[in-house]
């Protein structure tokens, strides 16, 4: 009786002081508003496969584990740690103190279910990241064992940052439907407030989960605004609506600088940019000629003068900070167009020789312009390049069907490089480039047996130096990606392009 | 009440209209064809260490700036001028002749053809414009004859419109009925009796054909449907410049600038050819 | 006239059965594969394989066209590919943009149009006619997606007076009852909300309705020119009312029908003018939603919004023929 009428009287307390108070002018909160240019069209946290919203989701929902990019190595999130029992059986041990918001417990149940949702799921579109898995056992209610299809010693790359966890009970009362639209209960370091789809995606903290309290400095409340122009989100950061803008192209740099509430980070992505020579395809079945094109495209001049430096150049597939770099790659190819001319005389075309190649507009950084700029560059050397610009759709459908033999492409989410190089470069790994060369299968099916890192990183390295080599792509550069952010924040971006919340700090 | 212009004199309002925009279509025409020896540079030659440069006006290398590959923006104007003009007048020639050509069967024919062709223009009619255009373009890929295509796909029908009333009014004058009482076949009365007195109106329909196409054109290259990128357009020109709106204003107001004078000056003329010959058809045109 | 309607209400029903029997044709001839366009870069060819079975992707196309007419006529157009929601959530959630955003370039025109088109007029060849026929043309020779950078160059970009994109600012607004911002801010007298929403929608709704502006002031001078020359008016002179009167109460009530066509004309033009002022003022409407649903292939959107379209435009020529009746009651069907 007591307690009730206590309660009665916050109740009458908590409402005549919102009656004052407009909750989002309250000084206590600290919200942070993000301009984000992937849109966000579902409800079903398996119904997308983009990096910001794998990020998002595993905050609000929970995953096993993410990848640090400053210690170079996997942390845990929901998984305390985990073990290679043999090489097809993962062990991942559960943090005992998770429970989801509405108070219950996060266990082993969970994770085989959601496990089961991402490959049963008609609407999943994250079945690629749990490919080699064959099952999913609930060991005891802290203990989960995944049976790999075969030895897959990147797994993890699979699994942390983007198996997203949901709660098995949730959706066994509701169905997914219902369950996501209406309980959207996690169990991460943020709570799901409001989604309104190609729109905003608002999620605010969870003190309960272990460590959130102490992080005082990160945001009470992100919101994740859809702001696909650039334009847009340069204008909304100087006004101080958002705090961080993702993407600024390089030549709006200046005028985020120049502000005085704003400045710039920028950070190297993961999305490798190449040219992709299809030898399926006539000339670009001559190994010289695909060489000359190496030798052909100033790299510096084109990350010097139309992307303003903001690119870092690559020698090989990947670059500092991606798994697998070496440094000392061989061979590299400098900036040498007499050396290409040679090479196109070479390969049997004294008079040069003419290509079509094919560029996406608008999908990366400034693709048309640099595409516009390789052209002449390609000229010079003898091989007359025909530039075509097809619209994404047609283009990707030809790419993907191994129909276009000469094209400026991205590869993105390249941490550890491995199902991107088989992807492209296998013997039956897509028909994208249409490139084979058994001692490079070989290689590749070796380094996804090997669990010891420094013999795999050896392997792969090995790898790579076959494909600069026989050159099937010129790998050009990894593009910075630059954030604009407001003085009052503290954050760094990860290549990766997720955005933790607990990585944001709020200066007072 | 605008006069029928019967000798030389024209009322002040009309000689405005004659003179500027005769003045603007024909300056169009000589850059247009003359394009290459009058732009100062090769509209596709780069360079890349001088990117972004702000206009000189009259000193100076590159009078109206460079773009970001540093490309010379007045000499890439200057050929775009050629593309949105065979652009324009293909359009304008081909629909104005499957507008002409079904607008007349389906007036003088009646019946059947009739209702087909009607049939036809109520569907093609219902799309919103810019939409078929859109529709064709995303769907048979890029390419100079697919944009005219397109643009084709619509532009026809208000010849068709505008010429089937007129035969339907034609075919009950006097002089028709009279030679077709002398037995004329009836291709013979199209030809000689009916064609000539529609050929004014479908020029009048023809001019605002050809504005709307220039702006269509521009729109559906800004919109990255347009032709491929080795022949530059206005509105591939602006679709490039508008990503620089804050940095290099003049990538994006020079092109546009060039597409609006153009079309004002095709609409001056138009404007000035339907008051001459039928101040009737005020209301027909201008869509 | 209500006999009539239907009648005309049901001669469009074959009409739009063609546009989508044109549109599936159109979408099925073009390159590209909405299931490898969704899924992500690393799906394996099964699950692909899949997704179009599961879309009824591997029927042949007269199959999946039987389908889409036998639901579309229960009132189901089928799901988005991309939004995995109904094509009629995803187009209702776009509608309310649009709408706002046309009503708004709708109320700038006539706003401008018809005063300048019949004070142009009343004083034919003076300087104010001169002025307003330079400024029709004008209107009419503007590409409005020209004007629009221009716009935000100008207001947004160098004097920081207008926002340049999107239609309210996070968190001003309240919950949306109607879609319609300014209409939702007004219920909720949430006066901040008002303005915002009005300052967002000013740029866009000027660089829209520029075009329609040249159009109808022209109309509006020549039919108000035409009527002028009429009986009526000069018996209306001839009695001594005021000239004032004459004009706006006798001149214009005649006037109107060829201004109430081109009116419903140009909403046709409008609502493809639409397409490109939202793409360029990132206007979260269904133009920006028929670029995304070309470009990811998503055929049920594109679809079920072709149809919408069409469909809006037949009604609205419609709706024109039965104003008519309203404006002019000799008028009869």
């Amino acid at each position: 009786m007591r307690s009730k009428i206590i309660r009665a009287i916050l109740g009458l307390g908590a409402a005549f002081a919102s009656f004052f108070y407009h909750p989002c002018s309250s000084s206590a909160e600290t919200r942070v508003a993000i301009g984000v240019t992937e849109t966000m069209e579902t409800y079903n946290p398996y119904g997308d496969s983009v990096s910001l919203l794998y990020g998002i989701w595993c905050q609000v929902m929970g995953c096993l584990g993410t990848y640090d990019f400053d210690k170079g190595e996997y942390e845990g999130m929901l998984a305390e740690r985990w073990e290679v029992k043999d090489p097809n059986n993962w062990v991942f041990h559960l943090r005992r103190n998770i429970r989801f918001h509405d108070g219950s417990r996060l266990t082993a149940a969970d994770v085989v279910h959601s496990f089961n949702r991402v490959r049963n799921d008609p609407q999943s579109k994250q079945k690629q990241n749990i490919a080699p898995i064959a099952s999913a056992a609930a060991l005891d209610d802290y203990t989960v064992r995944f049976t790999t299809k075969e030895p897959t010693a990147p797994l993890l790359e699979y699994l942390f940052d983007r198996f997203i966890i949901t709660s098995k009970a949730i959706y066994d009362k509701y169905g997914p439907d219902v369950a996501d639209r209406k309980y959207p209960i996690g169990a991460g370091p943020y709570r799901f407030k409001e989604l309104i789809p190609g729109q905003r995606f608002v999620i605010a903290k969870n003190p309960a989960y272990p460590g959130m309290k102490e992080k005082k400095q990160a945001p009470d409340e992100i919101v994740f605004r859809v702001m696909r122009e650039p334009e847009q989100r340069v204008t909304a950061l100087l006004n101080g609506e958002i705090q961080i803008a993702q993407f600024i192209p390089p030549h709006m740099r200046d005028r985020v600088e120049r502000s005085p509430n704003t400045t710039v980070k920028a950070v190297d992505s993961v999305e490798i940019m190449f040219l992709a020579m299809s030898p399926k395809f006539k000339p670009w079945d001559n190994k010289q000629l695909r060489q000359a094109v190496s030798y052909a495209i100033d790299r510096d001049a084109i990350i010097a003068n139309l992307l303003r430096g903001e690119a870092t150049r690559l020698d090989g597939p990947v670059g500092p900070g991606q798994y697998g770099y070496n440094p000392n790659l061989q061979p590299k190819y400098e900036y040498n167009p007499e050396k290409a001319r040679q090479l196109v005389k070479q390969a049997g075309y004294p008079n040069g020789v003419d290509v079509d190649y094919y560029t996406p507009v608008g999908r990366y950084t400034l693709d048309k312009q640099i595409s516009e700029a390789i052209v002449p560059m390609l000229h010079a050397v003898g091989i007359r390049a025909k530039l075509h610009t097809p619209e994404w759709a047609t283009l990707w459908a030809n790419v993907q069907a191994g129909k276009v033999p000469f094209y400026y492409m991205g590869r993105g989410s390249v941490v550890d490089p491995s199902v991107a190089l088989s992807q492209y470069f296998e013997t039956g790994g897509s028909p994208r480039i249409g490139y084979s060369n058994p001692k490079l299968d070989e290689l590749l099916a070796l380094e996804r047996r090997t669990f010891d890192p420094a013999k795999r990183k050896k392997v792969l390295s090995e790898a790579m130096s076959i494909i600069t080599e026989d050159a099937p792509a010129h790998f050009l550069w990894r593009h910075q990606l630059l954030y604009g952010i407001a003085r009052n924040i503290e954050y760094r971006p990860t290549p990766s392009g997720r955005i933790f919340g607990e990585d944001i700090k709020v200066l007072r | 009440m605008v006069e029928r212009a019967g000798g030389a004199w024209l009322p002040a309002r009309l000689r405005i209209k004659v003179f500027a925009g005769g003045f603007i279509v024909f300056l169009l025409l000589v850059v247009g064809t003359l394009g290459p020896l009058i732009a100062p540079h090769d509209p596709n030659v780069q360079q890349l260490r001088a990117t972004l440069k702000a206009p000189t006006w009259f000193t100076g290398n590159h009078l109206l700036g460079t773009d970001n590959l540093g490309r010379d923006v007045l000499s890439r104007i200057i050929y775009g001028a050629r593309v949105s003009l065979l652009v324009a007048f293909a359009v304008v020639v081909i629909s104005g002749f499957v507008g002409v050509s079904l607008g007349v069967i389906s007036g003088y024919l009646g019946g059947k053809a009739d209702f087909a062709i009607q049939k036809l223009v109520e569907v093609m009619w219902a799309f919103p414009p810019l939409l078929l255009a859109i529709a064709i373009l995303a769907f048979l890929g890029q390419g100079l004859f697919n944009l005219i295509l397109a643009l084709v796909a619509q532009r026809w029908i208000q010849y068709c419109r505008v010429v089937r009333g007129q035969t339907l009014a034609l075919k009950n004058r006097d002089f028709v009925a009279a030679t077709q009482a002398l037995g004329a076949s009836k291709a013979r009365i199209i030809c000689r009796h009916i064609v000539p007195n529609i050929v004014q109106t479908s020029l009048v329909v023809g001019t605002f054909a050809m504005a709307s196409a220039i702006i269509a054109e521009a729109s559906l290259s800004f919109l990255g449907l347009g032709v491929p990128p080795e022949i530059p357009t206005w509105g591939t020109m602006l679709a490039d410049g508008r990503i620089y709106i804050s940095t290099a204003w003049w990538l994006a107001l020079f092109p546009g600038l060039a597409i609006f004078l153009t079309v004002l000056g095709i609409n001056l003329l138009g404007d000035a050819l339907r008051d001459m010959l039928d101040p009737r058809l005020k209301r027909a045109g201008s869509v | 006239m209500a006999a009539y309607l239907v009648r005309r209400l049901l001669g469009t029903v074959p009409v739009l059965l063609l546009i989508t029997l044109l549109v599936f044709l159109l979408l099925q001839a073009a390159p590209g594969d909405p299931a490898s366009l969704l899924l992500s870069d690393e799906t394996s060819a099964a699950d692909v394989a899949e997704a179009r079975r599961r879309w009824g992707l591997d029927q042949p196309v007269h199959v999946q066209y039987l389908k889409f007419i036998t639901t579309a006529v229960t009132g189901d157009l089928g799901k988005s590919f991309r939004f995995a929601q109904p094509v009629s959530e995803v187009i209702a959630a776009r509608l309310p943009a649009t709408l706002e955003l046309a009503t708004a370039a709708i109320v700038v025109a006539i706003a401008l149009a018809i005063p300048l088109g019949v004070w142009a007029a009343a004083r034919p060849n003076s300087w104010v006619d001169n002025l307003g026929t330079g400024f029709g043309l004008f209107g009419i020779s503007m590409p409005n997606f020209w004007l629009g950078i221009m716009l935000i160059l100008l207001f947004a970009g160098q004097f920081h007076l207008l926002p340049s994109a999107g239609r309210s600012t996070y968190g001003v607004a309240g919950p949306e009852q109607t879609g319609l911002y300014f209409l939702d801010s007004l219920l909720q007298q949430n006066w901040p909300a008002l303005k915002d929403a009005l300052l967002h929608l000013t740029l866009p709704a000027l660089a829209l309705g520029t075009n329609m502006v040249g159009i109808l002031m022209r109309v509006t001078r020549s039919s108000v020119l035409d009527a002028l020359q009429e009986e009526y008016v000069v018996t209306a002179r001839a009695k001594g009312l005021a000239e004032r009167r004459v004009v706006w109460r006798h001149v214009l009530r005649n006037a109107l029908i060829p201004i109430v066509t081109v009116v419903g004309l140009e909403l046709g033009a409008l609502l493809s003018g639409s397409i490109i002022v939202e793409t360029v003022f990132a206007w979260p409407g269904l133009g920006s939603l028929l670029i995304t649903g070309i470009t990811a292939r998503d055929y049920p959107l594109v679809t079920g919004l072709v149809l919408m379209y069409t469909a809006a435009f037949v009604i609205i020529n419609l709706a024109i023929d039965a104003l008519y009746g309203v404006i002019d009651p000799r008028i009869r069907y």
